[in-house]
């Protein structure tokens, strides 16, 4: 376990002693070789660092990593935003139903972190053994967030779609805040640089694809019209979205997988568990 | 009315509250930092003496890690393996103004072959002399640290090779490393104490007996004081020290024994490598302030113990031939019978010096007594003032003693131990003729005084070396109550009478010595990648995210293919 430590914002300001001043973001000042050749450029900025990339002055790292992290918090919200725009729910004022639903996260994730801190204190297994019983029984809890999802969608009175995608949304939201936001925040502003924020970002979006799935195969779940034939695929389905994490640490356990491997695998499983939910509620909807 | 409100409310709230979150966590949250490695790092030596400022002046640094290969070194952390080390190399990086310049060591230093050892000991003198504003650290390799090197190195070999697009390919791969310390600016250490012991045996018979110094400097020199065992210079001549006093004390609490003639007094001085500061000032203060003292009335003469812990020469360091029938004399004769009948493999001679007040520093110790028209002399195996191991930081403790077996021989000064012991007896079957006389009452050369209970312990003198050089003894690292001062005054309590303390401090006004802090530092590398990666990667994700609008605008196109798909099974019902 490496120790951390705490570097005040203060820090820039003494590398500043040194170096040119950092000056705001749309003029970067670099130093030439020679120490009296100061050259100010702001909109050749980019063709000169890309002719000549060993100029760059490196106390641009400190704006340079909030880039870094606004690279990642782009490519974590983004979709988010546009998906919230294209599914026409501005239109319908969804704005607050989404926050509701966001702080139904919040109260389902509590109970969950109770009920597991209670029945499930950690105890002293092998260290590297991955512990499969205690790991399955954990994902269990999970079906808690089905409660949750079925509890939202119940309240909004609407059609089916828009009864998803709202829930699905305010879900996902309320996750990328609660677990993504302060990561980001804290690690991709430093110095070190790390290629896990980007793969958290990249995690978000598939977790947005999640949810819309695994709200649209809770729907179905409840409706009393649901043909017998159906019954089947859905629960399969609605299993899978719950054990998808179990599974996902399965495979990278056993097979071994890099990180990047990971994230794959985990975009193709979830891509094959929202087209099969998209093609059952297409069946469903348009079986009337 | 209550909903154009709410959605006014909303659109702000939409819009505000991510922005001032962002500000306010700009303004107020601390950056949390975790480094790719995190490693102690040591740095060169800073101190003024007499007025001349010597060694690195700065202590922080924040800049990234080059290699001496890259063609830029100018404000980046040069990085030099030992092995790899030459004066050129730090020169073209000083030149080039570089940021700062870590040198690694290995870890073992034995695994380094003895022309790099001795190439880097006669260059530490050349590195202190020059005084620079360059942080110049040293830093113990390990696995993590070599591979940061070896990446460094591989990124700033191939700089200056290829075209713009293999740079644009290699700058958003490699890796770069950001050093930096987490200490504040060196600045003086006000009010530093260097302290240094004395203790005496008294001899019998009387009030004005002559009285015999021994002299040995207990701190020790490098270039980088926390690496600067000095197990040789001078932990050695500690050690016979200590050695006699033990064995003299013997020798003058058995009443049969003691007829001595002469009085003992056993001096430890501090701040040795600064030019003798502890012995300077106990010679004013004991000469120029207090009314009586065993250095004002009769001194015999003075001997100071100075690297002795190796080789078969032995050296009598004078600045002043001794004249004949004179106490000095004496020794000189009794050491000449005692070298030739009973340790003829030892080579002695006695070297004249004069003393040169033009010099920065004086040579040996005993010239400090010897300006103050005290006799002295200095016993040492090297030839030479000059002679490198006296300051260096490859002299080290060796595994090696001859009770364990031949160990591997260390490229660096080190501790032979049977040299140690031989030589410990040569000196104190010397002294032991000059304080009874034995000469002059017919006794052989041959006859050795210290055998069986009396003889020279080697194990004692390995223990000692070896607690001696188990940290390191610079002057700026033993203040008054550091362990070594206390132990060495609890060794001495335990077999001379009257010890006492003796302090140093700098004038206030025109300090002799100035020492600064921040001399070992935490140095973290932390992986960084170049401004122009972020740039490649904003713009691929403005590219993702144009594909993810483009495929979400048309989702519609996949439900209506999927209808169709599924319409003809409905057809079917």
């Amino acid at each position: 376990m490496k120790p951390s430590h705490f570097n005040s914002c203060i820090y820039v300001q003494s590398e500043t002693r040194n170096y040119s001043k950092i000056d705001s973001g749309s003029a970067r000042t670099f130093k030439g070789d020679a120490p009296e050749d100061f050259v100010t450029c702001s909109c050749h900025f980019k063709i000169t660092i890309l002719l000549d990339p060993r100029r760059i002055n490196h106390t641009e790292s400190s704006t340079m990593t909030l880039f870094h992290f606004g690279n990642c918090f782009s490519l974590a919200y983004f979709p988010y935003f546009i998906t919230y725009k294209c599914s026409g729910l501005s239109e319908y004022n969804a704005f607050w139903r989404c926050v509701q639903a966001g702080a139904t996260y919040l109260f389902v994730q509590l109970c969950k972190m109770l009920f597991l801190a209670t029945f499930f204190p950690t105890w002293e297994g092998a260290a590297g053994v991955y512990d499969f019983v205690g790991e399955f029984m954990k994902a269990t809890v999970d079906l808690a967030d089905l409660l949750g999802l079925h509890l939202v969608m119940s309240r909004n009175a609407g059609k089916g779609e828009y009864k998803i995608m709202v829930a699905a949304m305010g879900w996902a939201t309320a996750e990328l805040i609660m677990s993504r936001c302060i990561p980001l925040w804290v690690g991709a502003r430093g110095i070190e640089f790390d290629w896990k924020y980007i793969q958290m970002s990249f995690d978000s979006n598939i977790s947005l694809v999640h949810y819309i799935a695994m709200a649209a195969v809770v729907w179905m779940f409840t409706r009393y019209d649901l043909p017998k034939s159906f019954r089947l695929p859905v629960t399969i389905l609605l299993g899978l979205c719950v054990y998808k994490g179990f599974l996902m640490e399965l495979f990278v356990h056993v097979f071994l997988l890099g990180s990047w491997t990971a994230l794959l695998v985990k975009a193709v499983l979830t891509g094959a568990i929202s087209l099969c939910s998209l093609f059952l509620f297409v069946t469903l909807v348009h079986s009337n | 009315m209550f909903e154009e409100a709410s959605e006014v409310l909303e659109n702000m709230l939409k819009w505000s509250l991510p922005l001032s979150l962002v500000l306010f966590l700009v303004l107020v949250c601390p950056l949390r930092a975790e480094a790719a490695h995190e490693f102690s790092v040591y740095r060169m030596q800073q101190y003024d003496l007499q007025g001349q400022t010597y060694g690195s002046r700065n202590a922080i640094l924040n800049t990234e890690a080059r290699t001496v290969e890259a063609e830029v070194l100018s404000r980046r952390c040069v990085m030099m393996r030992l092995a790899d080390f030459s004066y050129e190399k730090y020169q073209k990086a000083l030149q080039q103004s570089a940021g700062a310049v870590v040198i690694i060591l290995p870890q073992n230093m034995s695994t380094m072959p003895q022309d790099i050892v001795q190439q880097f000991m006669e260059l530490e003198p050349e590195l202190l002399a020059t005084e620079t504003i360059v942080p110049v650290y040293f830093a113990l390799e390990d696995e993590e640290l070599l591979s940061i090197y070896t990446q460094t190195q591989i990124s700033s070999s191939s700089q200056g090779s290829s075209s713009a697009a293999e740079v644009l390919l290699h700058t958003a791969t490699a890796n770069g490393f950001q050093m930096v310390t987490s200490g504040a600016q060196s600045k003086a250490v006000s009010d530093w104490a260097i302290t240094s012991l004395e203790g005496r045996l008294s001899g019998a018979g009387g009030e004005d007996l002559p009285t015999i110094v021994l002299v040995a400097h207990y701190d020790s020199f490098g270039v980088a004081p926390w690496l600067s065992y000095g197990a040789d210079s001078n932990g050695s001549g500690v050690a016979i020290l200590l050695e006699l006093a033990r064995l003299f004390s013997r020798l003058y609490s058995y009443k049969r024994t003691h007829a001595g003639r002469y009085n003992l007094l056993f001096f430890l001085s501090g701040g040795g490598k600064f030019n003798y500061q502890g012995t300077k000032r106990w010679l004013e203060d004991n000469l120029d302030h207090t009314d009586s003292s065993l250095l004002q009335d009769n001194v015999a003469f003075v001997l100071c113990l100075d690297t002795l812990g190796n080789s078969d020469n032995l050296y009598l360091h004078v600045s002043k031939p001794p004249k004949e029938g004179s106490p000095q004399h004496v020794l000189l004769k009794e050491l000449e019978t005692v070298v030739t009948h009973q340790h003829p493999d030892l080579k002695f001679s006695m070297v004249h010096k004069k003393i040169n007040l033009a010099d920065d520093t004086l040579a040996w110790e005993h010239e400090r007594f010897g300006i103050r028209r005290l006799p002295a002399f200095t016993l040492s195996h090297l030839e030479s003032h000059r002679s490198p191991a006296r300051h260096s930081i490859m002299d080290m403790r060796s595994v090696s003693s001859s009770l364990e077996g031949a160990g591997e021989a260390t490229a660096g000064p080190h501790v032979d131990l049977t040299k140690l012991r031989r030589n410990t007896k040569v000196i104190a079957e010397t002294l032991a003729r000059v304080i009874y006389n034995l000469t002059e009452k017919g006794v052989s050369g041959d006859l050795e005084i210290f055998t069986e209970q009396m003889q020279v312990q080697e194990d004692q003198l390995a223990s000692l070396v070896d607690w001696l050089t188990a940290q390191p003894r610079a002057a700026q690292l033993l203040d008054k109550d550091s362990s070594i001062v206390n132990t060495l005054e609890y060794y001495l309590n335990h077999y001379l009478k009257d010890v006492k303390r003796h302090l140093v401090r700098a004038d206030k006004r025109d300090p002799e010595f100035v020492f600064y802090d921040q001399l070992k530092q935490t140095m973290n590398a932390y992986r960084v990648k170049p401004a122009i990666f972020d740039l490649l990667l904003a713009f691929c994700i403005a590219a993702y995210l144009g594909v993810l609008y483009l495929a979400i605008q048309n989702f519609g196109l996949l439900y209506s293919f999927l209808r169709r798909v599924t319409a003809p099974r409905v057809k079917q019902h």
